[in-house]
């Protein structure tokens, strides 16, 4: 009786330590090995961020996997639910995939959007800046135009103004007025006398209803009595004061010159009082042409 | 008497629950997994739809679980629902990867079209733009 007892005894724990020695041998099946490996690479990888829905159920079906493992060892269902496992977390990373290709579509679709909306934002602005250029470029010519109808209704004005107060005639050098030099000085003297200035005011009023661009020449003339170098001086000093004058009227000093000419170029004969009378004289020549000839526009009016 | 009857009725009630336990337990009344199979077969047909069978990663994993499935119906004839239920949860997981897989393909197809004509679209935007 009491051999059999230590017998039943001893095959009770020769048993149970194999079984605990089989358990603690067991190697996991492949299924489990390759499900483990399949959830930490899919954990690591991108399904972590993107599909952390599907990476939750893989990583409950590999918990699964283990229990039965725990339990069962390497059974038929140990496998099976392994097998599960591992096609969860491949899912799980397939699915993560799926969503980074859509994402990246949705992106080059946005890109494509947002550069076509900037094309057409450049082609708008290049087409109002054409217009704009068109529209500024009519209004120039109407400008110039408008322009110059009003500098020929001046120079006009300014002509039948002059021809009130002195003589003005169109030569081939321009307009030349022409000033009696009695009515400005006292013989022999340069300083203007008192209705000279009157006149002049009037023709600085003419001259400054000019074509801003023309140029005047203030030519100073004596007759022929006398040293020449002596009248070369007085009519240099006399056309000088007449362009002092003009300047302090308005007239722009960079546009007048003045020029002493002596007894050259008589309009009238010396040998008499009267011929002299007229060759002692002022001429302002205007060249109105100046800065409008080179356009031809005048011309084709 | 009386006691004896007790006795005797309550011992043929272990037994018969214990021959009920039984039954069940040997899987010989296992039910039918016919739930498993239509789902099995559902996402077979999805992955399908899908295109499944031109990618070749997919097509992998649709046979596999088409193999499991014809498996699985051998099994049930054979009454080892128990083991062809197990089956056709493989098949399942298989043909659900499948279809991820053929989208994952499609998905990224996409991407190159859409990548192309953005570059296409470039180009005319450029060439307009000289």
């Amino acid at each position: 009786m009491k051999t059999s007892i230590k017998l039943g005894l001893l095959s009770v724990i020769s048993v149970s330590a194999f079984s605990m020695i089989a358990c603690g041998t067991t190697a996991p099946p492949s299924e489990l090995v390759d499900a483990r490996a399949a959830y930490s690479r899919a954990a690591a990888g991108p399904a972590a961020q993107l599909d952390p829905a599907d990476l939750h159920t893989a990583k409950e079906s590999l918990d699964a996997a283990e229990r039965q493992f725990a339990d069962e060892s390497d059974s038929q269902g140990t496998k099976d639910t392994s097998y599960i496992a591992l096609r969860r977390s491949e899912l799980a990373e397939s699915r993560a995939r799926v969503i980074t290709a859509d994402k990246q579509k949705a992106e080059i679709a946005a890109q494509a959007q947002a550069n076509q909306a900037q094309a057409l934002q450049t082609t708008s602005a290049q087409l109002a800046g054409a217009k704009q250029a068109l529209s500024t470029q009519g209004q120039a010519l109407q400008d110039e135009q408008q322009r110059r109808i009003d500098a020929e209704k001046r120079a006009a004005q300014a002509a039948a103004d002059l021809a009130k107060i002195a003589s003005v005639k169109q030569e081939a050098r321009g307009m030349v007025i022409t000033l009696s030099g009695a009515v400005l000085f006292e013989t022999a003297k340069w300083t203007l006398i008192g209705t000279a200035q009157t006149k002049l005011n009037d023709v600085a009023d003419a001259l400054t209803k000019q074509d801003k661009d023309s140029s005047m020449v203030v030519e100073g003339y004596t007759d022929s009595q006398g040293a020449l170098a002596m009248n070369n001086e007085l009519s240099q000093k006399r056309a000088d004061s007449v362009r002092t004058y003009l300047v302090s009227r308005g007239i722009a000093s960079d546009r007048i010159t003045a020029k002493g000419m002596g007894p050259a170029s008589p309009i009238a004969d010396n040998a008499s009082p009267e011929g002299r009378a007229n060759n002692r004289r002022v001429e302002i020549i205007v060249n109105p042409s100046g800065g409008r000839s080179n356009t031809g526009s005048t011309n084709s009016k | 008497m009386i006691s004896d009857r007790i006795v005797y009725r309550s011992l043929f009630g272990a037994v018969a629950g214990a021959a009920v336990a039984f039954a069940v337990g040997c899987g010989s009344s296992y039910p039918a997994p016919t739930q498993p199979l239509a789902d099995a077969e559902a996402a077979d047909r999805s992955a399908q739809e899908l295109g499944a069978n031109n990618v070749p990663a997919a097509q992998l994993h649709l046979k596999l679980a088409q193999e499991q499935t014809t498996n699985a119906r051998k099994l049930m004839k054979d009454g080892e629902n128990k083991r062809a239920e197990a089956m056709l949860l493989r098949a399942k997981a298989d043909a659900e990867l499948a279809l991820s897989l053929a989208k994952e393909q499609k998905a990224k197809g996409e991407v190159g079209q859409a990548a192309e004509k953005s570059n296409l679209q470039n180009q005319v935007i450029q060439g307009a733009g000289k």
